[in-house]
C-alpha cells in the first residue's frame, strides 16, 4: 500500500505539480492556510491572552510571587517581625513589602456640603506601605496616572485608586459610591476606626487590578499611628523572588517552618481571584472550541481545494492509472501537496505570530476592562497546533484524492461522469 | 499473446441497454501489427479498451500470455498495464506539468528502476522518436506531432509486450502523421506488437492485418502484403 515506491512516485508527482502550478492558485491556497493557522493560534491566543494579561497584572502589581496574609479569624499576621526576618534570610528572596490593611471611609466635599445634602462618602480599604519597598516589589510608582508617588516622609498624604473618583467610574449609577470633584491636591477626610484625619490626595493610581483601583494607599507609619499598632505586626507580606526561583518551593519552605499557624501562605497562582479562575476555565473551553472549529474549517478548506484540484485533473489521474501508476502513488502525491500547503502556510503563520503579532500585542495590548490583553502563543502549544493542522490536512487531502482515484480509469480518461 | 473470446460489452444509459461489442473472437500474435478499422460508433475503441485492460467486459474472456484477465485484481491489472502494455492515445494524454523526459520517465520509475537508469532509458526513447533535443520542454511547448511522439516514447520506453494506439494520427497533419507511421513501422520491424485503431486506409496499409468492426462484430479480416 504505502510502499517506498508509491511514496517515491507520489513525491515525484507532487513536487512537479506544485512547481508548475499557477503561482496565483498556489499563493491563494497558501494564503488560506495562513489564515487558517492564524485562526487556530491567534483567536484562542487572544482569549487566553486577555486572562494572561489579568494574571500578569495581579502577579506583578499586587501579589508578587508569594503573598502571606492574615488568617480569616485573626486581626493581623502574628509574629510578623520574626516572619519578615525569616523570609529576608532566604536566598531566593529578592525583596519583600509588608502592608497594613484596614477598612476605611473617605469623605469629600465636606467643606462645601449643605445641611440638606448627603455626605459624599465612600467605603474602601486603606493599605499602609513602605513606599520604597512596595515600589521595589510591585512598581506601584509606575501606576500613578496623575500626581506623584508617596515618599517615606509624607505626612497625611494618600494615593487613591482611580475607581474611587467619580470622573473615572465607568458606570453612571447613583448607587455606585465615588468621590465627586476630587483630584490631585484635593483634601478629603479619611476615617479608620474611630480616628479621622484630613489628608491630601497626592496621586491617582491607574491599573487593571481592582485591589489597586478601589483602595487607598498611605505611608505605613501614618497608618500605624491611626490604628494604634506599634508591635510590628502587619496584615500582608508580599515576596518577590530572584529570577528563576520557584514560588511553590518558597511556599513549601514557609509551610515547613510552621508559618501557616499564624498566616496564610499563597503563591500568586493560588491567590488569583475566583472570578479569574472561572474566566480562565471558560476561556480555555472557548479557546478549545474555537480551535476545534478552526481545525474543522481548515480540514474542509483543504478538502475542497484538493477535491477541486483532483476533480479538474481527473482525466490526468485516469491517464496516470492507465499507464500503470498505482492509485496509492497518486493519492500520496495529493497528500504531499496538502502537507506542503499546510507547512508553508504554518511557517508563514509562525513568522507572522512570533515576529509581528506577539511583539505588536505586547507593545499595544488590547485595552480590556480587567486586563491588558496580549497574544499568548506558547511555542510548545503552537507546534502542537502545527502538527494538528498538518495531520488534519493529510486526512483532508487524502480523502478527496481517494474519492477521485477510485473512479473508473477509462471514465476518468474519457471525461465521462 | 492476446486472445479474446466472445467479448461482449454492454452500456446502461438511463435504463436503456446498448450492446457495443457483440461477441468478438480475436487473437494477436507476438510481433504482429494489426490495424482495427470501422466507422464511428462501431465499437473499435471499446474493443481496444477491453483488450488493454482499461475497462472490463460485460461477458467473455481476455487471455494475455495465457493469463485470464477476469482472475486479475485491479492492482494486478495496473501492474500488467505498467509492465506489459504501452498506450498511445488520440489526444496524446501527456501530463502537462511534466517535461517530455519526465513524462517518459514516470512509468519507468514506477517499475522500480533507479532515477539514473530510468532517465537514460527515457532519453534514449525520446531520441529514437527524434526528440532528443526536446527533453526538458513541457507538453504545452511542443507541437501536436511532437507531443504524440513523446507519447510513443513513453509507451515503448519499457519495451512493452503490446503497444495499443487509439487513432494516434487523428489530431495530426499529414506530415506529422506520416512521421508517426514511420516510427510505428520501425518499431514493428524491431519486433514490437502493435494494435492500432485508425480511420485512414492510408495508415492501415502499414499493418500486416486489418480488422474491420461494425456494430460490435468483426466483419472482415484483410491481410496486407
Amino acid at each position: 500500500m504505502f510502499s517506498g515506491l508509491n511514496i517515491r512516485i507520489g513525491f515525484f508527482l507532487a513536487v512537479r505539480q506544485i512547481k508548475r502550478a499557477s503561482l496565483w492558485t498556489t499563493s491563494l491556497i497558501i494564503f488560506v492556510m495562513v489564515l487558517t493557522f492564524l485562526n487556530l493560534v491567534v483567536v484562542s491566543g487572544i482569549l487566553v491572552g486577555l486572562i494572561e494579561g489579568s494574571i500578569n497584572a495581579w502577579h506583578t502589581q499586587y501579589t508578587s510571587d508569594v503573598i502571606i496574609s492574615t488568617l480569616p479569624d485573626k486581626k493581623y499576621i502574628e509574629g510578623s517581625p520574626n516572619l519578615i526576618a525569616l523570609i529576608k534570610s532566604l536566598p531566593e528572596v529578592e525583596q519583600i513589602s509588608a502592608r497594613y490593611s484596614e477598612g476605611a471611609t473617605l469623605e469629600a466635599n465636606y467643606k462645601t456640603k449643605k445641611a440638606t445634602e448627603k455626605p459624599n462618602l465612600v467605603g474602601t480599604q486603606i493599605v499602609g506601605i513602605n513606599p520604597e519597598d512596595e515600589n521595589a516589589v510591585t512598581f506601584l510608582a509606575s501606576r500613578i496616572k496623575e500626581g506623584s508617588y508617596l515618599k517615606s516622609g509624607d505626612y497625611d498624604e494618600v494615593l487613591l485608586g482611580k475607581y474611587l473618583l467619580a470622573q473615572y467610574v465607568p458606570v453612571d449609577d447613583p448607587n455606585f459610591a465615588a468621590l465627586q470633584k476630587t483630584t490631585v491636591g484635593t483634601k478629603i477626610r479619611l476615617t479608620v476606626g474611630k480616628v479621622t484625619r484630613e489628608v491630601t490626595v497626592k496621586g491617582i493610581i491607574d491599573s487593571k487590578v481592582d485591589s489597586l483601583t478601589r483602595n487607598v494607599f498611605m505611608v505605613d507609619s501614618q497608618l500605624r499611628s491611626m490604628i494604634g499598632r506599634s508591635d510590628g505586626n502587619v496584615d500582608q507580606i508580599i515576596v518577590k523572588l530572584t529570577p528563576g526561583a520557584d514560588p511553590i518551593a518558597l511556599k513549601e519552605t514557609l509551610l515547613r517552618s510552621g508559618v501557616d499557624r499564624g498566616a496564610r501562605v499563597q503563591t500568586y497562582a493560588d491567590a488569583q481571584p475566583q472570578f479569574l479562575k472561572d474566566i480562565i476555565n471558560t476561556f480555555n473551553m472557548l479557546g478549545t472550541g474555537f480551535s476545534s472549529i478552526g481545525l474543522i474549517v481548515a480540514s474542509i478548506t483543504i478538502f475542497i481545494v484538493v477535491f477541486i484540484n483532483a476533480y479538474t485533473r481527473r482525466k490526468f489521474i485516469g491517464i496516470l492509472k492507465g499507464i500503470g501508476i498505482t492509485g496509492k502513488a497518486i493519492e500520496i502525491s495529493y497528500v504531499f501537496q496538502s502537507i506542503f500547503y499546510a507547512l508553508v502556510g504554518s511557517t508563514i503563520g509562525l513568522l507572522l505570530v512570533y515576529l509581528l503579532l506577539v511583539p505588536l500585542f505586547l507593545a499595544h495590548p488590547i485595552d480590556f476592562p480587567f486586563s491588558d490583553g496580549i497574544l499568548v502563543a506558547p511555542v510548545g502549544q503552537t507546534i502542537f497546533r502545527v502538527f494538528l493542522l498538518v495531520f488534519a490536512t493529510v486526512i483532508a487531502g487524502y480523502l478527496p484524492a481517494w474519492m477521485i482515484v477510485r473512479r473508473n480509469t477509462l471514465d476518468s480518461i474519457l471525461g465521462r461522469n | 499473446m492476446i486472445k479474446t473470446k466472445n467479448l461482449i460489452k454492454t452500456f446502461q444509459t438511463g435504463g436503456i441497454e446498448t450492446k457495443v461489442l457483440r461477441g468478438i473472437d480475436f487473437e494477436a500474435k507476438s510481433g504482429e501489427f494489426i490495424a482495427i478499422m470501422g466507422r464511428s460508433g462501431a465499437g473499435k475503441s471499446t474493443f481496444l479498451y477491453q483488450m488493454s485492460l482499461l475497462d472490463e467486459p460485460t461477458e467473455g474472456d481476455i487471455m494475455i500470455d495465457g493469463k485470464d484477465s477476469a482472475a486479475m485484481t485491479a492492482e494486478e491489472k495496473t501492474g500488467f498495464r505498467l509492465e506489459k502494455f504501452g498506450y498511445v492515445f488520440q489526444d496524446y494524454a501527456l501530463l502537462p506539468e511534466l517535461t517530455a523526459l519526465e513524462n517518459v520517465l514516470l512509468p519507468l520509475l514506477m517499475q522500480g528502476r533507479s532515477r539514473q537508469s530510468a532517465s537514460e532509458l527515457a532519453a534514449t526513447a525520446l531520441a529514437s522518436v527524434g526528440l532528443g533535443d526536446h527533453l526538458h520542454q513541457l507538453p504545452g511547448e511542443l507541437s501536436g506531432g511532437e507531443q504524440q511522439r513523446v507519447a510513443i516514447a513513453r509507451a515503448v520506453a519499457h519495451s512493452p509486450r503490446i503497444l495499443f494506439a487509439d487513432e494516434p494520427t487523428a489530431n495530426l497533419d499529414r506530415q506529422a502523421s506520416a512521421r508517426i507511421m514511420e516510427i510505428f513501422t520501425d518499431l514493428h520491424r524491431k519486433g514490437q506488437t502493435i494494435i492500432m485503431i485508425t480511420h485512414e486506409d492510408e495508415y492501415a496499409k502499414f499493418a500486416e492485418r486489418v480488422i474491420q468492426i461494425d456494430e460490435g462484430r468483426i466483419v472482415s479480416v484483410q491481410l496486407n502484403q
